[in-house]
């Protein structure tokens, strides 16, 4: 399971692309309408898209809402530092899924208080609600592609143990 | 030992049944959702405003066409009770967030005979929608122009094809990859 390069720098390559689509055409200094852009086009179906709840970029909404781009920010932001947390030897929470699932159901509560007017959130709240649905997924393989120093150490030992006992 | 391995590999049960079942599911949940707003947009009265009920629908089911990769490795951990590597999380979810993009692809295809009016009215909606907007007559006629230009593409079925893939097939692949952490057996570990 360990090393797995290759898969990590793939992901790597899909989120950048992922989140540099999502900030949408105010990135690019595109002049034409917004909803006509292929950054919009491409999220079409995976985001509402309301312009009241996206933040803008040089007179452009960006291509989805601000917390679905605190998603993919999330997760993009845990994957860069994956090789930083087994370096540092990141000690990940012992049920992450339960952690998982209490942030899934922060955001649920979110929307639906805001549905039904006990509260209004924000562009921020929501971007920071999303981003926490993003990386917390990632803690799940903080062990995952790359060795800590301890595991590194574990597996020099094991290998002269395994020496001197032939 | 890379011989083991191949052995190992080719062992494992095969993923297409997994695959198929949460495709073909999720793919039905999508074209439900995207026909529900098509028709509420249809039945709405014309507001003037770009957003209607139908975009808090859009609130409720933004990014469920993305969870259809981990419903696969669920299944498919669940069914064989084998063991789920990452990459092979990834690859079930990759192929799932594709067959998601088929069944849709098929089901509007389909849904085009039963309903031929459909597009035709779906745009004459928005068109009706955006006549009613306060914009100078100009800007609002270059917006229509091209809203119709971009729904009618909206429905072909190579660009259906390409960005349902790209997308489905990366959100998809992200959360096959999650899905295998939770749900997979771990391999036995045959280091020392």
């Amino acid at each position: 399971m360990k090393q797995q390069v290759p898969l990590y720098l793939l992901i790597l390559a899909l989120m950048l692309f992922i989140v540099t689509t999502a900030l949408g055409g105010g990135l690019f200094n595109q002049s034409g309408l917004w909803q006509f852009e292929w950054q919009h086009k491409i999220f079409q179906n995976l985001c509402h898209q309301n312009t009241l709840r996206s933040f803008w970029i040089n007179g452009q909404p960006m291509a989805v809402c601000s917390r679905c781009l605190g998603i993919y920010i999330g997760f993009l932001a845990g994957w860069l530092l994956l090789p930083a947390l087994a370096f540092i030897e990141f000690q990940a929470p012992s049920d992450v899924k339960t952690v998982l699932l209490g942030v899934i159901l922060i955001n649920l509560l979110d929307i639906v208080g805001n549905l039904l007017g006990f509260w209004q959130n924000t562009l921020v709240s929501r971007l920071v609600l999303g981003w926490l649905m993003g990386w917390t997924p990632v803690l799940l393989f903080s062990r995952d592609f790359f060795k800590s120093k301890l595991e590194s150490k574990k597996d020099h030992h094991a290998r002269i143990t395994t020496d001197v006992g032939k | 030992m890379q011989e083991s391995q191949q052995t190992l590999e080719n062992e494992q049960p095969s993923y297409w049944t997994s695959v198929g079942v949460a495709g073909l599911i999720f793919g039905i949940i999508t074209f439900a959702l995207s026909l529900i707003s098509i028709y509420a947009a249809i039945n709405a009265e014309p507001t003037g405003s770009p957003f209607s009920a139908t975009s808090l629908l859009g609130i409720v089911v933004c990014l469920v066409a993305a969870f259809g990769g981990m419903l696969a490795t669920w299944h498919y951990a669940n069914e064989y009770n084998a063991p789920l590597t990452l990459g092979r999380g990834a690859l079930i979810g990759l192929l799932t967030g594709v067959c998601i993009t088929i069944v849709t692809i098929i089901l509007s295809q389909i849904w085009q005979f039963i309903d031929p009016d459909m597009v035709q009215q779906w745009i004459d909606a928005t068109v009706a929608n955006f006549e009613a907007m306060d914009l100078p007559e100009e800007q609002k006629q270059q917006i229509i122009d091209s809203t119709v230009e971009s729904m009618r593409d909206q429905y072909n079925i190579f660009r259906q094809l390409w960005v349902g893939i790209l997308m489905y097939g990366i959100l998809n692949l992200l959360t096959g990859m999650i899905g295998a952490k939770i749900f997979g057996k771990k391999e036995a570990d045959n280091t020392i």
